[in-house]
């Protein structure tokens, strides 16, 4: 059937899409100025006017897993073309790699393992925070829990007060227990932080579930525990999805805590990167590097997972 | 297939007794309507047989084995809800074979068993699609597929059919019925349609506030109810209830009307405190007077097509009768009303228990 549009609609129409165009280059424009500064060379990011056209390089990037130093006097030619790609960017940017004086290794800045840190404590984290907040959800939800109000306004409880506040006891219990700087110690608190998150979400999506799925696995012969993996879990998969993505950005961009309870084995990506911004002179090409790198697994994650999330936004709007 | 009885079956829910005394059995191959309003316990009453409520004490056999102490999944029933329940993520050919997966059948005797069963339902063009793109009919038909497939030992269904239209739950009915009769499955349904209940049950149990009201073959229900509920829960339009004063030769109706009976059928009948119950279509009009026959004048009509609704009053009761099409022109006619004493009921007027002749 075609779809007869008044004068009125089509404007409307032309209107909206005017408004997510005006939206779009508000909410992209800094995204895509910190992914072309990233590219840049050094004197070309901090130019007036801006310099919009210019020739990329990889150079920050290199700079950015590297530690360096100033070159006192140019490069001898025979040692710049025996160096890799990566070394002579650096060397064209009038800087030399730190070296290890045994071993003649490239020192690493540091921003690889703490970038790894990242990784490893929101991956680790958001998977413990959904799937105790899924059981714990699935839980409130289906059976008769004494309390069960109490308790879940006591699991919201725990994100009442800012963190900020709990700061300073827990880097004192953290310090006491030794978990000061490791990476289960930021992932047991991260995992408590969304915890908490994660139940209320999953209750709400799991109570969407008719109870009659399971009731009909269980008179067809399976257990309650067979029941929720192969007929729950699988129902519940959008409200996973996107439980899972809110744990991991908020994991991913943690600064506050992981600042304070982490300073080098553990440490994270987040505060490393403003930590670069004051040491000697700015290198910004290096700094929008760091947070373009930063920005790529929540994009990845968020794309990969965009269509349950889609459903996961509107859930509650529909009636199935 | 199998034989259920239930045996002084309580039920509460916190202080609330849902199921009062519950004693009933189910023969083998038999098909039992449990009938009702909502919230008489009827469902409740299904979902313990299942083993999805548990039950405050009493005992459920099946096949003599006692099994109220298992779980829902050692019982070996198949259960349909009225929602139907097909799992959303699999397709149709995935949802009948879930529960021969669960008994652990092998790949190859599972694909004959659902072949079968989606023949019998004619559901086999379905196979590959999703629940969601099924109308109500075939929702309704792969769920008694999954249930049927495994050939449990009895069948029980929560009012299966009362999520489709009108037309198609006419059908389903039949469908549900021929199936039946085909595999001889012991079946329990439950339902608040006393259509549903009258066509398809080899004997219906009436419940209402926890208690078996009657239980009996749908002629039994229809035709001598056990007690006022049953009376007026079963058969549509609704059977007439008066409060009647019993007199040497007939029933008064209050305001000077009186109809005559026969003294064999009221001989037993105390004085007074008696309700009269009679179904409409053995309230007799007549447009002359004729022996037993009470002069009155139409209050409403209702025509239905096949036959018309014409409520008259006698005395101080609106009795409703079954007429023929246009049998009556309208309100305020004068009408000769007369009551078939054969199929008059009693019943006492506080307990609302049948008040039959012994003899």
């Amino acid at each position: 059937m075609a779809e007869i549009k008044t004068k009125g609609e089509m404007l409307f129409n032309r209107g909206a899409i005017l408004a997510v165009v005006v939206a779009l280059i508000i909410m992209l424009t800094p995204i895509y100025w910190i992914a072309a500064t990233s590219f840049k060379a050094r004197n070309l990011a901090t130019t007036i006017p801006p310099t919009v056209v210019f020739e990329p390089t990889l150079a920050p990037f290199a700079k950015l897993f590297t530690k360096r130093s100033q070159l006192r006097e140019p490069v001898a030619p025979e040692v710049y073309e025996a160096a890799p790609w990566w070394e002579k960017l650096i060397y064209d940017g009038g800087e030399q790699v730190v070296r290890n004086k045994k071993t003649n290794e490239p020192t690493s800045s540091g921003f690889g393992n703490r970038y790894m840190n990242s990784l490893i404590v929101s991956i680790i984290s958001t998977f413990l925070a959904v799937s105790m907040g899924t059981l714990t959800a699935y839980g409130f939800s289906r059976f008769r829990v004494p309390g069960e109000q109490d308790w879940l306004f006591f699991i919201l409880s725990t994100r009442m007060l800012p963190p900020v506040v709990v700061a300073i006891p827990m880097f004192l219990m953290y310090r006491a227990v030794g978990l000061h700087d490791t990476h289960i110690g930021l992932i047991i608190l991260y995992t408590a932080f969304n915890l908490s998150f994660a139940v209320w979400i999953m209750k709400g999506f799991i109570d969407e579930i008719p109870r009659e799925y399971e009731e009909a696995a269980l008179v067809d012969g399976y257990t309650r525990m067979e029941a929720f993996f192969k007929i729950v879990l699988p129902e519940a998969l959008t409200g996973i999805a996107a439980t899972a993505v809110f744990c991991f950005i908020t994991a991913w961009n943690e600064y506050a805590f992981a600042l304070m309870m982490t300073s080098k084995n553990a440490q994270t990506a987040p505060p490393y990167i403003p930590s670069q911004v004051g040491s000697g002179l700015s290198d910004w090409t290096v700094i929008a590097s760091g947070a373009f790198l930063f920005l790529v697994p929540v994009a990845i994650f968020t794309f990969l997972l965009r269509n349950h999330l889609l459903r996961g936004m509107s859930f509650g709007a529909i009636r199935k | 297939m199998a034989r259920i009885e239930l045996t002084d079956i309580q039920k509460h829910f916190g202080a609330f007794q849902v199921l009062k005394n519950v004693n009933l059995t189910i023969e083998d191959g038999e098909f039992v309507v449990m009938l009702g309003q909502s919230g008489c316990g009827k469902t409740t009453t299904l979902r313990a047989i299942a083993g999805l409520e548990t039950v405050s004490s009493g005992t459920i056999r099946i096949d003599g084995r006692e099994v109220q102490d298992l779980k829902a999944a050692d019982r070996d029933i198949a259960f349909v809800f009225q929602s139907f329940s097909l799992y959303p993520h699999m397709t149709v050919y995935e949802n009948i074979a879930f529960p021969l997966r669960a008994v652990g059948m092998n790949q190859s005797e599972r694909e004959a068993a659902v072949r079968e069963v989606a023949r019998v339902l004619g559901i086999e063009r379905l196979l590959n699609r999703k629940p969601s793109a099924l109308s109500g009919g075939d929702m309704q038909r792969v769920a008694i597929g999954r249930a049927l497939v495994r050939r449990p030992k009895a069948l029980l269904m929560d009012e299966p059919i009362g999520a489709l239209d009108a037309k198609l739950r006419e059908q389903m009915r039949a469908e549900i019925k021929r199936l039946h009769i085909a595999r001889a499955s012991t079946s329990v349904y439950v339902t608040h349609d006393q259509i549903e209940a009258m066509s398809l049950a080899d004997r219906i149990v009436v419940m209402h506030g926890g208690l078996l009201q009657q239980v009996g073959t749908p002629e039994e229900v229809y035709n001598r109810p056990a007690n006022l509920f049953v009376a007026q829960f079963v058969g549509s339009p609704v059977m007439n209830v008066a409060d009647v004063g019993v007199e040497n030769g007939g029933l008064s109706f209050g305001a000077g009307a009186g109809v005559a009976m026969p003294a064999g059928l009221i001989a037993h009948l105390p004085k007074n405190a008696v309700k009269l119950g009679i179904r409409p279509e053995a309230v007799r009009l007549s447009h002359e007077p004729g022996e037993g026959m009470v002069e009155t004048e139409t209050t409403n009509l209702e025509p239905l097509g096949s036959h018309e609704i014409v409520d008259v009053r006698l005395g101080g009761a609106t009795l409703r009768a079954r007429a023929e099409p246009g049998f009556v022109r309208g309100q305020g006619q004068r009408l000769w009303v007369g009551l078939d004493a054969e199929r008059a009921h009693f019943f006492d007027g506080e307990t609302g228990m049948a008040l039959r002749r012994t003899a």
